[in-house]
């Protein structure tokens, strides 16, 4: 029997044929007939199999019966486990009020529309996800500028692909941009002209690119109003698209004017004549877009560099016109996430409270969750209001800045309670642990958000033991604490959520998927009366706000501006004269999922252990070999990963995995104090308006294992 | 007629997909532990080779050479073999083995030109089999299925010669 279904590996949605005989998956491929992924599917994905009936997964609710941490549990019924966590938020509730909960999840594998509907419906603010470094500034940005979620528009659908690719800070061979799958942009690269990739190291397309450009680490801001500089005072812009859709181009050009190329040159550490090529080839050869990556925005300076990025491609005329940047035209079900996930509204009061609200704006606003820095701090501290707390999918000891510090926030919640797959570190400092159910064991809707395609998540085998999907977690929970809010089953859900587009779930789950594409995607909404009555964009002045009403209204800078790391060679020499290496914490394996999959055997096998990229001169210095163990030291502590000489980059740089934790070592912390960077990342500045934290420009010294100095 | 199996250096992006593809086809039972405290985890019929980054000036020399037998014509393996455990198959010209013959003395290794023969935890031999009953269906093997790149290709060999030509011409036309 070959049942069709969704990856949720990651935040992709690939389409999915499985084999199952017997009620066991012996086959697993991707279904040519999807029309995102097109048959293609990653190592990830594919290694799903090795999932199911994997002998580490949680198989049964568990209540912890000794100390936190102890890792003694005893066996508990569903019943118990969810009575048990529905009255612990229902008393914080009654005594505190919604915000004392706070709901968290990671990295959004098909369950955010739950989370978020959960936190609503219970009426807290304080939802916790790691959304404020990845993905969320990307699109609160796009919002105010743009008015809505922009893609790039790979897929030719416009009579005309992308002339020129920038790849900023983003691998798009190796992932998704949120549902836009890496085989449609390489595609695209088959057709383009040109591919600029700005990365401060060699990736796997940079022998590919017509033009690198890789600056120091966290000046992204600098080149992007350098590039903006070259193509005013060239006038090579889009002088009418400016002139008819643009808000405050005058206001950005003497912006502008502040980062001439020959500076920017001594911010970014690129040669000027790239700067200006590159420049000059993005404004020449059009249609072209710009992928945008996550390190941007994990830098503490991350509002006004996607701010400078996306603004290069408003002043060019790349918005909306086929192969630029586009709004997709979303499937008949409409964009699930926020009419399912968030229509139900929090209270202004509960709005203005939730824990970062005061901070960072324009994320903490009701839409993007609280900030989970200041969160565990404050928990630390002593001094939150966050009592209770509930996890989905979510480890936190891996995610967050400071892991220290989030582990001893972590130990004064009042109760805490984690749905995994596995005991993850963060799992095993909880109060009641329950079982999760693997994308193969559930039905679900897979949406991509904002997309054009949502696609059938359909249960192939039983999950081991009680384990559930966090749907119905979520609706058994919603049940309990806000019952007006949820559903008598999973099936009355799902048809509720597809209920826009008039099928029910039985019939989507058979027809598998409904996407917006070819033809039913319309560009150049902007002059019809799409987005808004009498053409024009959805944002507060009806055009693209290059100077940005809805920041000012926040507070914050309308124009986008460069400053430098809170820690660098030219903030703080001093500090640099100890720590004389920049420490970059995005180092990413195309198997591996932030956290996730170090317990897949095939995939541990592809690499075992963290590496962190040291250049060979650098290496040399420190009598440092290929293999050797290294420590990696910054002002905060230290934690060792194999270093790998990688000449391909700049020798003051180091590059450093994220998330590293050992399933199979000891719990409680399973080695996660040992090579996770978190431990040594900075919970202590932020960008103003997102609360980002630093994770992509630090200062670290090396040295060999057992060479402690 | 005789298929092969392209892999396309200029194209592959080492993403690691087609490796664990070729597991889910051909290594059927999960080994339930992981590295690094158990090995083996079932041999790698493919083997992605990374040359560079070497730098030269503005420019970057790097590329991923993705690996599997070769399933030579005239192959080194098959006349070496003690046991004639290696055959050819029919149909598509595609290298086999016959495990039951198969000895483990790795004779086939020390004269196989490119390293392609990897042995299992019995330490016989396993080999890419092009995913020939996949082909028998008219289906692409597991590995080129699963490549977002499209650096994987089965083909006749004047398919794929005919591919590379129009390649070539394409570059230049670009440039």
């Amino acid at each position: 029997m070959i049942i069709k279904s969704t990856c949720k590996s990651c935040h992709g949605g690939c389409g999915v044929l499985i084999t199952v005989e017997n009620g066991l998956i012996t086959y697993i491929e991707g279904d040519p007939d999807h029309p995102n992924s097109h048959g293609t599917m990653c190592a990830k994905g594919l290694a799903s199999i090795q999932h199911v009936n994997n002998p580490n997964r949680l198989k049964y609710p568990l209540k912890r019966s000794g100390k936190k941490g102890e890792g003694k549990w005893k066996r508990i019924s569903w019943e118990e486990a969810l009575e048990t966590v529905s009255e612990k938020m229902k008393a914080a509730i009654a005594e505190f009020g919604s915000n004392a909960v706070a709901i968290g999840q990671g990295t959004t594998r098909g369950y955010t529309r739950y989370t978020t509907r959960f936190v609503n419906s219970i009426g807290s603010g304080n939802r916790l996800t790691p959304g404020y470094v990845c993905f969320l500034p990307r699109v609160f940005i796009n919002k105010a500028m743009f008015g809505g979620r922009l893609y790039s528009d790979l897929h030719g659908w416009g009579g005309e692909y992308p002339k020129t690719i920038i790849l900023w800070a983003k691998q798009a061979e190796w992932v998704n941009d949120n549902g836009e799958l890496s085989v449609n942009f390489l595609r695209a690269l088959e057709r383009a002209k040109n591919l600029i990739i700005v990365d401060p190291r060699v990736t796997a397309l940079t022998s590919r690119a017509t033009i690198w450009l890789n600056p120091r680490f966290g000046t992204d801001a600098a080149l992007a109003l350098g590039m903006l500089n070259v193509i005013i005072n060239e006038k090579l812009h889009d002088h009418e698209f400016v002139n008819d859709w643009c808000h405050g181009f005058d206001q950005l050009k003497t912006r502008a004017k502040a980062y001439p190329p020959e500076k920017v040159s001594k911010i970014t550490w690129i040669p000027e004549r790239k700067i200006i090529q590159a420049a000059q080839m993005f404004a020449r050869d059009i249609p072209g877009t710009i992928m945008i990556g996550n390190p941007v925005e994990a830098q503490t300076n991350a509002t006004q560099t996607l701010r400078a990025i996306m603004s290069l491609l408003a002043i060019t005329g790349n918005i909306e016109r086929p192969g630029s940047s586009v709004q997709w035209i979303p499937p008949p079900t409409g964009n699930i996430q926020v009419q399912f996930g968030s229509e139900i509204p929090i209270s202004a009061e509960n709005i203005k409270t939730l824990t970062g609200a005061d901070k960072y704006k324009l994320i903490c606003s009701g839409k993007g969750g609280c900030h989970p820095d200041t969160l565990f701090k404050e928990l630390k501290e002593g001094n939150t209001k966050v009592k209770v707390m509930h996890l989905a999918g979510s480890n936190p000891l891996c995610a967050y800045a400071n892991t220290r510090d989030v582990l001893a926030g972590m130990l004064k919640l009042e109760f805490l309670s984690v749905a995994d797959l596995f005991m993850s570190p963060t799992a095993e400092y909880a109060d009641i642990v329950l079982p999760v159910a693997h994308w193969l064991e559930m039905d679900d809707i897979g949406d991509m958000p904002a997309g054009f395609v949502v696609s059938a998540v359909n249960k192939a085998v039983d999950p081991p033991g009680e384990a559930w999907p966090d749907n119905k977690i979520f609706n058994e929970l919603g049940n309990r604490v806000a019952p007006q809010y949820w559903f008598k089953d999973i099936e009355a859900m799902l048809d509720y959520q597809l209920k826009k587009s008039k099928i029910t779930w039985k019939q989507f789950s058979k027809q598998g998927y409904l996407a917006s594409t070819g033809e039913e995607q319309i560009y150049y909404k902007h002059k019809t009366d799409y987005f808004r009555k009498n053409r024009g964009f959805n944002t507060n002045t009806g055009k693209i706000e290059l100077y940005s009403t809805a920041l000012k209204s926040m507070g914050y800078d309308p124009l986008p501006y460069y400053v430098e790391p809170e820690e660098s060679p030219y903030s703080t020499p001093e500090l640099y004269k100890e720590f004389p290496l920049i420490l970059s914490t995005g180092g990413r394996v195309p198997y591996y999922f932030h956290g996730q999959y170090r317990q897949i055997p095939w995939l541990r096998a592809l690499q075992p252990y963290p590496i962190v990229q040291i250049h060979p001169d650098t290496a040399k210095i420190h009598g440092i070999e290929n293999g050797d163990w290294v420590w990696i030291e910054t002002q905060r502590g230290r934690i060792k990963q194999k270093a790998k000489l990688f000449e391909g980059m700049d020798p003051r740089y180091v590059i450093a995995q994220s998330s590293w934790w050992y399933p199979e070592k000891k719990g409680p912390l399973h080695g996660v104090l040992e090579s996770n960077t978190n431990v040594i990342t900075s919970n202590e500045f932020f960008d103003p308006a997102t609360g980002a934290p630093n994770f992509r420009a630090l200062l670290c010294k090396i040295y060999k294992l057992g060479k402690d100095k | 007629m005789r298929k092969v199996l392209f892999f396309d250096k200029d194209k592959c992006i080492s993403c690691y997909a087609c490796v664990i593809a070729c597991k889910v086809k051909n290594d059927s039972v999960p080994i339930p532990v992981c590295p690094p405290e158990a090995e083996p985890y079932g041999p790698d019929r493919i083997n992605i080779f990374q040359y560079g980054p070497v730098m030269d000036g503005d420019r970057v020399n790097q590329f991923f050479q993705p690996a599997s037998c070769r399933h030579c014509a005239d192959a080194p393996c098959i006349k070496n073999c003690p046991e004639s455990a290696i055959y050819k198959d029919t149909q598509f010209n595609i290298t086999l083995v016959d495990r039951t013959r198969c000895i483990g003395c790795q004779t086939c290794l020390q004269v196989c030109p490119f390293g392609a023969p990897a042995f299992d935890e019995m330490g016989k031999l396993t080999l890419c089999n092009m995913c020939i009953d996949r082909l028998k269906q008219e289906l692409k093997t597991a590995c080129e299925a699963a490549c977002p790149a499209g650096a994987i290709k089965t083909g006749t060999d004047k398919e794929i010669s005919i591919m590379q030509g129009r390649k070539v011409i394409e570059k230049i036309g670009k440039a």
